[in-house]
């Protein structure tokens, strides 16, 4: 429009940044009132810490001889019975031996350092295979479950009819322990198998509903072009149907499979050691319990981030042909 | 090539039964075009439909090339493939490039391998004058662009019929012209075509045959120029006298 000027945008954005710095002062002025410390630097050790590893003889024997390398040592002991020496490396300020000291088998040389993974990542790595996991199956379940949901046989209808109201008015929390405590002790499943089978069910029924609105947003022209050049009901489906359906379900889709890395959070009931219960477990120990809980929230918030985005992509790749 | 036998096709709408094709009875003969014209809602696509089995029909017979649709041993998807259709809105498929709308169905029915498929598309694409287009997705061309490329989409299948149901009726006027010549053209090569269609001229210039139908009925059977200049129904001379 001639004459009209676009309202600047900046004074909005000054607000956000406003707005966003209170609450964080907000956040900051509640813990001081509750007189709490902050121990970030408890964190990361969570993550990967170096853990002291004892190094000890193989064989009985006296030390012959320790070489300096850089803060390392190398100790040779010769064995007793005149074999040929051994050689262990130890960091040099855990060294417990002299030259001319005698060892017996098992005796502790010294020490060396070694990173390990600790409990957050192990947690995190637990949360998103298993989130994967249940996901694809989820998937598939989903997408057997839509086609029936649409099938002229009655009985497949029903099944499916049957099982997403089952599942989807039923809180997760029950499920999970229906699976883990009932149908976990008939099969005799490990807790594992168990966890995912409950989360994949559950995400399956919310994806199948996904996929049959998908399925008939397509309109009929398509499958009765396809029929028409000659192609089945299936190759029909394959072909034609199921890739349409499919870019047109993918947002939310992708929103079901981020409620899936979420929800996978319940599965810490039944003692999986997933992010969250990793979480719990370290509070117990560190006594961080903010500090905790806000690092397990970040950890989740960058795994869905990282989908979404993951999805966005995907979904602009399929939008080539708009 | 094309026979029906007293079909009946209704449907329920509203409490009451509407009989959209009501004892149609007739027949294309080989390399015969037959241009079937009416007022709408008289039942015109819906008997069209019922040629290769997208509608499925109440009573009656249909036999393309000897077949019978109905029978208990017919396999419905291998008819098809012998009888070409084009669809008002093209039908296009539209997450698949024009090169690929016009292979797939060599693929997968025909078992074609990909560059038999290929040749066969681009000649057929280039015949219908969008072979500079074969790479383009369906969205970026125009109406009568498409429906070309849909033409070139049932003829690839090699049919020994082709079904038209208002090929030209989605499209811009000016777009028309494009698709009608393209049809002009498979006419003159001997093509047995079935034609549903408000273009009196492509009827008049082209046709074989017309057959007017109004409520589901045959009213009058008779080559155009008979047809155009003395319809014998009332109901044809009304029609003709409202789109002419």
């Amino acid at each position: 429009m001639p004459g009209k000027r676009h309202p600047a945008q900046w004074p909005w954005y000054g607000l956000l940044a406003l707005l966003l710095l209170g609450m964080v002062i907000a956040l900051w002025a509640a813990t001081q009132r509750v007189h709490y410390s902050w121990h970030w630097d408890r964190v990361p050790q969570y993550f990967l810490y170096q853990d002291e590893v004892l190094q000890s003889t193989p064989v009985a024997g006296t030390v012959a001889q320790i070489a300096a390398d850089g803060h390392d040592s190398r100790v040779e002991i010769a064995p007793a019975d005149g074999g040929r020496p051994t050689t262990i490396t130890v960091e040099t300020d855990t060294l417990k031996v002299k030259v001319g000291d005698a060892v017996a088998e098992e005796d502790d040389i010294g020490a060396v350092q070694q990173w390990r993974i600790g409990p957050l990542t192990m947690g995190l790595w637990v949360t998103i295979w298993i989130s994967f996991l249940s996901g694809f199956i989820g998937l598939v379940i989903g997408l057997i479950t839509g086609l029936c949901r649409i099938s002229k046989n009655p009985t497949l209808r029903g099944l499916a009819v049957f099982y997403i109201e089952l599942i989807r008015g039923t809180p997760l929390l029950v499920q999970i322990f229906i699976f883990y405590f009932f149908i976990g002790t008939v099969l005799d499943l490990d807790r594992i198998v168990a966890g995912v089978a409950a989360l994949a069910l559950f995400v399956g029924a919310y994806t199948a509903e996904i996929i049959r609105a998908g399925i008939q947003s397509i309109p009929k022209g398509q499958t009765e072009a396809a029929r028409s050049l000659g192609m089945s009901a299936a190759e029909t489906m394959i072909y034609i149907v199921l890739p349409q359906a499919f870019k047109r379900v993918l947002p939310p889709l992708a929103g079901q499979f981020i409620s899936l890395i979420k929800d996978s959070s319940l599965v810490s009931v039944i003692a999986i050691t997933d992010l969250t219960k990793s979480g719990r477990e370290i509070i117990t120990s560190s006594f961080a319990t903010f500090e905790i809980w806000f690092t397990v929230a970040l950890l989740y918030l960058l795994v869905t981030s990282v989908l979404s985005q993951l999805l966005f992509w995907l979904e602009r790749r399929f939008a080539r042909s708009d | 090539m094309i026979e029906a036998k007293q079909l009946v096709k209704t449907f329920v709408g509203r409490g009451h039964i509407v009989r959209a094709v009501d004892h149609v009875s007739t027949q294309v003969a080989k390399g015969e075009v037959v241009v079937i014209i009416g007022p709408s809602g008289s039942g015109k696509s819906t008997f069209l439909r019922c040629l290769n089995g997208l509608e499925e029909f109440d009573d009656g017979q249909v036999i393309i090339d000897g077949i019978d649709l109905t029978g208990s041993k017919t396999n419905l998807n291998a008819v098809r493939r012998e009888v070409g259709m084009v669809f008002q809105h093209f039908n296009l498929f539209p997450h698949k490039t024009v090169l690929e709308n016009v292979t797939l169905a060599q693929r997968v029915v025909r078992k074609r391998k990909l560059a038999e498929a290929n040749d066969k598309a681009m000649s057929l694409l280039t015949k219908v004058g969008i072979a500079e287009k074969a790479n383009e997705y369906p969205s970026r061309l125009s109406g009568g662009q498409q429906q070309r490329v849909a033409i070139a989409r049932a003829l690839a299948m090699d049919p020994k019929v082709m079904l038209f149901d208002e090929p030209t009726s989605a499209l811009d006027p000016e777009m028309v012209g494009e698709v009608l010549d393209v049809m002009k053209q498979l006419a003159r090569e001997g093509m047995t075509m079935a034609v549903v269609t408000h273009e009196m001229g492509f009827a008049r210039e082209v046709a074989d045959r017309v057959i007017f139908m109004d409520a589901g009925r045959i009213l009058e059977d008779a080559p155009p120029t008979e047809f155009f200049t003395a319809p014998k129904d009332p109901r044809a001379q009304v029609f003709l006298k409202q789109v002419l």
